[in-house]
């Protein structure tokens, strides 16, 4: 086999295992467009607007896109010098070193999926349970799951459907996700088509009359505008600016479109320029799918619910979540694609389209603990957790002890999630940890061309420039702008409920956590005669 | 006893350099080599009146001294790849002539293997520190012959080996790939295969396998899933286990000390099989990591005492 440039032959290739050719980037963009959630994560995020009053979220949408762009480029970067099919703990510790490396790894990779775990489970109950229940005439039930017990038991839901996905394998998965992803798609396309072709008024007679049905509401509608009003939020009006109100809410933007490498790999050992293009296509198309369509959805709901009703019922609920004396009209929190189903007066209709929507979370909750049990079996082969950690049962192919190590720390942080409100407030706690350890994975592409020069020299991807400078490592130092950005912000500002005594002392727990690990495991390894030190320490080539 | 293990290397100089160092560098006893030692890809460089040309990693690239050929030369050999100088004419010809492609291939293989030993004459101070080398899947079967005459390196198919007490048996094959290599055969010719060198092991608690195929199903051969094109199947990620049935029930009847396998460079994992060790130390050779299993073995417990996976 030969590989040509304008018919003369580039390279010869002979029948050996590996060579594989490059996946289809229409999965890639879909398994993108899945970690940035528009549904699972934006809507639900959009909701939380009320904390920078005057942000506007279409701006803080496109703007994060772009800078989140340049981590698409700086990962494409990564990815092609170092492919990580082993996964990203093994990609950490060998460009940052082993302690290091495993210090971001597990807490990024590992320890914060734990607080994700409840968090998938409230959005669960927020986006499924709660709007079924109600739809299907149980207004008590719906309450019922966004109560403490309820929000428990839907994420102990999630933990145990995680847990099972992980231990299936992605074989399976990866088809189940695609299915859903198209079915969510197509839930997505009938709450944009019945909000296009309804009316503003339409829209409110249906809303009143659905929410007195089912909740006994009288005027809802306007009670929602009311209530807002009286606890002190008026919505911005719909538009651009202010562009710092703005940029404040990149940091919440973040929670839902920081993630479009999440899942990135490479596998095939002849790489070339088209491997950087096409990993980064994958990232790329799948963030500013998303994009779209959270631009289509927020002009959709704008037009037939109205800019500040859909801030106003978000602004109320919260606020009286956290304690607000303004009770919301709607007890539940305000789904937009329930309210969307509302507009058809048949309650099938209603169930079936919030089903329909279930299917973004269903195509994404498989991968919840799937880089913690990539991170705790490299962890495991490295000597550094014990074995066990990595032992698969041969008669049912469970993963226990890693099960184990990911499933009971998650069950525990969702009870303290459920019942107290406070910690539920630490959400973007989920992302800031992350962020740290993107920051670092950024710093390593901008020093990549110096640490590992012959690396770099041989990657399809030092081959990218612009006016003779390489695109990578620039795109390396916008990310760490970004990332820098969002983590001053979380720590500054306390609308994240991030920057409290608490919610930090919880988030140096978990490096702590992770510190005295390692450190254990060295000194242990060291008595059995194992020097985890040599794991990564470089043969000399002369 | 200490055991340097790695494998794959493909055609990576830099990889057989580190490979070479490996046994001082980590104070080993012996090193083994667990197959596909040779590359996969050619790149042909087009010698012109005092100038060359070649398109390497999507870039065409002209030199104009001797200097910056040799440095290129350098650059592909350690990324596992062969640099193949001819002229404008031979390039035509290799472009439409699948055999003389074989023929060049293998030209380029011997002779780079040919220098490998060479390389290891100096470095493991003459044999004095043993090194065993196996063929893989991937590896034509002419290069068994070109290890079997180095004074320095001990060629492994199908023989046992005496490390001190312990029994080494080795075999290259695996079970079918889709690429359909040199040294694959059908799960039952594998059994047999298994069964010949086994037969050799005088005790097989103190028994090593060097098989190129991992054991199937066992976290060590964990491979992308591949549609009929080819193509890793769900954007990448997808994976499934691609070993062979034969060498996991073999592990699972004889329970050897300890077993070390290749084949699967994603793969880099450890397995307990019973009494079994059973370790992949994984490839990353493209990158220029020599990815290896440090193997502490006790002759008084006959077990394996202390193993760590390394990047080197």
């Amino acid at each position: 086999m030969a590989t040509e440039v304008s018919g003369t032959p580039t390279l010869f290739l002979r029948n050996a295992t590996g060579l594989v050719r490059g996946w289809s980037v229409r999965d890639s963009i879909i398994y993108a467009c899945l970690s940035t959630n528009v549904v699972t994560l934006g809507i639900y995020e959009f909701s939380f607007q009320s904390f920078i009053p005057k942000g506007q979220l279409l701006t803080s949408i496109l703007i994060s896109a772009v800078w989140v762009s340049f981590l698409c480029v700086a990962y494409a970067g990564l990815i092609v010098t170092i492919p990580r099919a082993g996964g990203d703990y093994v990609w950490q510790t060998r460009i940052l070193g082993s302690g290091f490396g495993f210090v971001l790894a597990v807490t990024g990779w590992w320890f914060i999926l734990w607080l994700w775990a409840p968090i998938y489970g409230n959005i669960l109950s927020v986006e499924l349970f709660q709007p079924l229940w109600a739809t299907l005439g149980s207004p008590s039930g719906a309450t019922w799951f966004a109560s403490h017990t309820g929000i428990f038991v839907v994420s102990l839901i999630t933990i145990v459907l995680a847990g099972v996905f992980v231990s299936l394998g992605m074989a399976g998965y990866a088809r189940v996700q695609k299915y859903c992803f198209y079915a969510g798609l197509v839930g997505f396309l009938v709450v944009v088509g019945l909000l296009l072709f309804h009316s503003h008024g339409s829209f409110v007679s249906s809303f009143d009359s659905q929410a007195h049905k089912i909740f006994g509401v009288n005027g809802a509608y306007a009670a929602t505008n009311a209530g807002a009003a009286k606890s002190g939020y008026a919505a911005p009006a719909f538009g651009f600016g202010p562009l710092g109100a703005s940029m404040l809410l990149i940091p919440m933007m973040m929670f839902y479109l920081l993630w479009p490498n999440w899942g990135s790999t490479l596998y095939g050992e002849i790489r070339g320029a088209g491997d950087f293009k096409r990993v980064f296509t994958g990232m790329f198309g799948g963030l500013w799918i998303t994009v779209l369509l959270s631009v289509v959805f927020l002009l959709a709901v704008t037009k037939t619910f109205g800019n500040d009703f859909y801030n106003n019922s978000n602004a109320l609920y919260w606020s009286a979540y956290y304690g607000g004396k303004i009770p919301a009209a709607i007890p539940i929190w305000p789904y937009p694609v329930m309210f969307a189903g509302w507009l058809v007066h048949n309650t099938a209709f209603q169930a079936i389209l919030i089903l329909l929507m279930s299917m973004w979370f269903f195509a994404w909750v498989g991968t919840l603990f799937l880089s913690s049990s990539r991170v705790i079996f490299a962890a495991a082969f490295d000597r550094v957790l014990p074995d066990r950690a990595a032992e698969v049962s041969e008669k049912r192919r469970v993963p226990l002890y890693s099960l184990i190590l990911m499933l009971l720390p998650a069950v525990i942080l969702s009870a303290f999630y459920a019942y107290s409100t406070t910690f539920a407030s630490y959400t973007l706690d989920a992302t800031l940890v992350i962020a740290v350890t993107y920051l670092f994975s950024a710093i390593a592409v901008v020093i990549l061309p110096w640490r590992k020069p012959d690396l770099w020299k041989a990657s399809p991807a030092s081959r990218f420039k612009l006016f003779g400078v390489p695109v990578v490592p620039v795109a390396g130092v916008v990310t760490i702008g970004l990332l820098g950005y969002n983590l001053y912000e979380w720590l500054h500002n306390s609308a994240y409920g991030v920057n409290n005594k608490d919610s930090l002392y919880y988030m140096a727990g978990m490096y702590v956590l992770a510190i005295v690990i390692y450190v254990v495991a060295r000194l242990v390894r060291k008595r059995q005669g194992i020097d985890l030190g040599m794991i990564n320490k470089e043969i000399p080539v002369e | 006893m200490k055991i340097f293990f790695a494998t794959d290397i493909h055609g990576s100089e830099v990889c057989w350099r580190k490979f070479l160092n490996s046994a001082a560098f980590y104070k080993a006893d012996m090193v083994v080599l667990g197959g596909d030692v040779t590359g996969k890809a050619m790149v042909p460089i087009v010698a012109g009146s005092g100038s060359w040309q070649l398109t390497w990693r999507g870039q065409e690239i002209r030199l104009d001294s001797k200097q910056e050929l040799d440095d290129i030369v350098a650059r592909i050999r350690n990324s596992g790849f062969y640099p193949a100088i001819v002229s404008q004419d031979e390039l035509v010809h290799l472009g439409g002539n699948e055999d003389a492609v074989h023929e060049r291939f293998e030209k380029e293989m011997i002779g780079s293997l040919d220098r490998w030993l060479d390389m290891a004459d100096g470095k493991l101070r003459g044999g004095q520190i043993p090194c065993i080398l196996n063929g893989g899947n991937d590896d034509i079967f002419e290069i068994d012959d070109v290890i079997e005459a180095s004074p320095c390196v001990s060629f492994a198919e199908g023989k046992l080996m005496d490390l001190d007490g312990f029994s080494l048996v080795s075999m290259g094959w695996t079970n079918p790939t889709p690429w359909n290599t040199y040294r694959e055969a059908s799960e039952p010719e594998l059994v047999k295969k298994i069964e010949d060198v086994a037969a050799l092991v005088p005790d097989m608690g103190r028994a090593i396998f060097n098989f190129h195929a991992p054991p199937y199903g066992t976290g060590l051969d964990e491979a992308p899933a591949l549609d009929e094109n080819l193509r890793p199947m769900h954007g990448g990620a997808a994976m499934k286990p691609v070993g062979s049935v034969a060498v996991r029930d073999a592990i699972l009847k004889h329970q050897p000390m300890l077993s070390v396998h290749g084949h699967i460079h994603e793969s880099r994992a450890i397995k307990r099989m019973g009494r079994t060790l059973a370790i992949n130390p994984g490839s990353v050779y493209g990158d220029g990591v020599l990815q290896g299993a440090l193997l502490d073995l006790d002759p008084k417990k006959a077990k394996v005492s202390k193993y760590l996976l390394v990047n080197g």
